[in-house]
């Protein structure tokens, strides 16, 4: 049975939260919207909150991220592992955003299961918030979800108005309600009103991708090296459209050393960069086509032949965020061959 | 000439360049996907010459693309523009034969991120954004807002010394006197300026944390042309590949000397950046330093030796010779 909690009581809930998790919700106060720890008072995040620029991957998949310290004295070298990973929980999660991380799971959960990534998830729990106001770069009901849709998260909120509509999606996201105080029973009308909410905020969703035989097709043009140059030509070649991309989780590893002593830390890499591929005798994507094209068929049919999901949940922050404005949905539907079902 | 009219010539004389292979490639702004946006249009079809615009939202700077393009490129220029093609001339890094510079008189570009702090609103949620004469008019929610044309320029624009460019092949509509109101363009540098020594170095640890290096700042710029960073260099390693916020500043310190002398003040790294750091605050001061010490404007006079890469016999310093 659904429940429903006035937005009137959000503070208190996120600080009855904070007792057990560390709780992270939307925030501006670093100068770019981004998840950030929940400081006990700012819940004006509820009014201008659509997506942020920074996605909540970060808490799972930081931008750099130490794993582990070293140091040598007399007996040899130490090692010194990360701090337990602590108790997260990430409120206000778009779905789009939450779907991303249900896909790239596929990744770090594949024959190599990746240790820091997985323990951060597997202490991580995801309160998402449906969107009432979606971008005009936004295209999640192109693939298949909505911008309501609680498959990825273990609590999902409903606005409803003065109020939200809670559903307990997961066991973990019913024993989080369990506790709390601020609930109440929801009426068939608050049922109606999240319905209606859900269906508006679809239909708000207008930019398309045309996702049939998408991997087909690409298959179709990987040596349309005309087309590739053509699509590629205005792309700058920025990091903007992977590293803040929330299906996007290729990674570097660098050592920082001082004297005896260092840390390893691994950050957020990006197929754009030259430097991705480089190798002793050559680079095989140095020219800008090749890297728009590794990008966009990593995404739509590598990923998908792996894994047999799209690596895309149509954020849009790659259209909204590019200096240019590359769009990915033009580029898709500008595809050259047609292929027959 | 209305605006249409500019538009429509810009179109017919792009075509012409085309068709009478003057040139390879055309280089202009056509309508974005997202509202109150342009993109680059880079084409060799002459078809696509159709889609070119002149409008508020041109905000790139497309002298970038002519490091990149083999041929002849007809591209089109603000005054901005034409200051770092010029100054990529005198690089050696572009060859003034194998550019027809379509010069765009300029009244200054719109800054979105202005309109939305005023409008309370996000660009994708405003209905209209026009400018009228020395005014801008936004429509949202059925209703009008008009804002001084002031409030919403970039900062550089406000400051800009050429609003039309001096060097060109072809000139689209009449010239436009600049009108540099350095005073308003300086007002956030100058509130920096009024911050102690110790909070302005906190403030740039703030704004440097957020820092993702994407390098969307390095690859925009015109004047960053290397084809090797040295942030990607291993060995030896200048900075850190990880984005900890002292080697991010390191690397915007480093690039901004790198560009000392070849930055026109355009004002890209800073639109570029998506998450908001105010990189014109740093190359500015660079610009005016350079015009202090060495009476130098990059990219404003085709004939000037540059900065950095020259010297005469005669010069102070006697390890030179």
């Amino acid at each position: 049975m659904n429940q429903k909690i006035s937005k009137k009581d959000i503070s208190k809930l996120l600080d009855e939260l904070g007792k057990e998790f560390k709780v992270f919700s939307p925030s501006r106060e670093s100068g770019v919207t981004t998840f950030a720890e929940w400081d006990g008072r700012d819940s004006s995040f509820l009014e201008w909150y659509r997506n942020t620029v920074i996605s909540p991957k970060a808490q799972l998949q930081p931008l750099y991220e130490k794993m582990f310290s070293f140091h040598k004295d007399k007996e040899g070298y130490h090692l010194e592992l990360p701090p337990p990973t602590d108790k997260k929980l990430i409120f206000g999660i778009r779905p789009c955003d939450a779907k991303a991380l249900t896909i790239i799971d596929k990744t770090f959960q594949d024959t190599y299961q990746d240790p820091y990534y997985l323990d951060k998830r597997k202490n991580t729990l995801l309160v998402g918030l449906g969107c009432t106001n979606p971008y005009d770069s936004c295209f999640c009901t192109s693939l298949g979800l909505s911008p309501t849709q609680s498959s990825d998260v273990d609590l999902m909120l409903t606005d409803i108005g003065d109020e939200f509509l809670i559903e307990a999606v997961t066991d973990r996201g019913m024993k989080l309600i369990k506790k709390t105080s601020y609930l109440k029973e929801v009426t068939k009308t608050d049922e109606a009103k999240a319905e209606e909410a859900r269906r508006q905020a679809s239909s708000k969703v207008t930019r398309r991708l045309d996702t049939k035989d998408l991997a087909k097709r690409l298959l179709s043009s990987f040596d349309d090296q005309d087309f590739w140059e053509k699509v590629s030509n205005k792309c700058i070649s920025c990091g903007i459209c992977t590293l803040l991309c929330p299906t996007c989780y290729c990674f570097d590893i660098s050592d920082e050393l001082v004297k005896k002593e260092g840390s390893r830390f691994r950050s957020g890499d990006s197929c754009a960069f030259p430097v991705y591929t480089k190798m002793p005798m050559e680079n095989p994507r140095l020219e800008k086509w090749r890297r728009v094209r590794q990008k966009v068929c990593h995404k739509y049919e590598f990923y998908p032949m792996s894994f047999e999901v799209i690596a895309c949940s149509g954020c849009g922050r790659c259209i909204r965020l590019c200096p240019v404005n590359w769009d990915i949905t033009q580029i898709l539907a500008s595809l050259p061959v047609k292929v027959k079902a | 000439m209305t605006n249409r009219e500019a538009e429509q010539r810009l179109r017919d004389e792009a075509k012409s360049l085309l068709e009478s292979a003057k040139v390879d490639y055309i280089v202009g702004f056509a309508d974005g996907s997202l509202k109150f946006h342009t993109t680059p249009l880079i084409t060799r079809n002459k078809d696509d010459v159709d889609h070119l615009v002149i409008n508020p939202f041109m905000a790139s700077n497309l002298a970038k693309f002519l490091t990149e393009l083999e041929g002849r490129v007809g591209i089109v220029a603000k005054g901005c523009d034409s200051r770092s093609i010029v100054s990529l001339v005198q690089d050696n890094k572009v060859s003034r034969e194998k550019v027809v510079i379509v010069g765009i008189p300029c009244r200054g570009m719109i800054n979105l991120s202005k309109i939305e702090q005023l409008a309370g609103k996000e660009s994708d949620e405003i209905d209209d954004i026009t400018r009228q004469g020395d005014k801008v008019v936004v429509k949202l929610d059925g209703s009008e807002k008009e804002i001084p044309v002031k409030e919403v320029l970039f900062d550089h624009c406000l400051a800009c010394e050429l609003p039309t460019p001096k060097e060109y092949d072809l000139l689209i509509d009449e010239p436009i006197p600049a009108t540099p109101d350095e005073e308003a363009s300086q007002a956030k540098i100058n509130k920096l300026e009024e911050l102690s020594h110790h909070e302005r170095w906190r403030f740039w640890q703030n704004e440097f944390s957020r820092c993702i290096r994407c390098y969307a700042c390095r690859n925009v710029c015109p004047a960053c042309y290397c084809q090797r960073c040295f942030v990607e260099e291993a060995e030896p390693q200048w900075i850190l590949s990880i984005p900890k916020w002292q080697d991010n500043l390191i690397f915007q310190i480093i690039r901004n000397i790198h560009l000392a002398g070849r930055c026109t003040d355009c004002g890209e790294c800073e639109r570029a950046c998506p998450v908001n750091i105010p990189l014109r605050s740093l190359s500015k001061e660079m610009y005016d330093l350079v015009g202090e010490l060495f009476g130098f404007k990059s990219g404003m006079e085709i004939d000037a030796a540059p900065l950095l890469t020259h010297y005469e016999l005669e010069e102070a310093e006697d390890f030179f010779r």
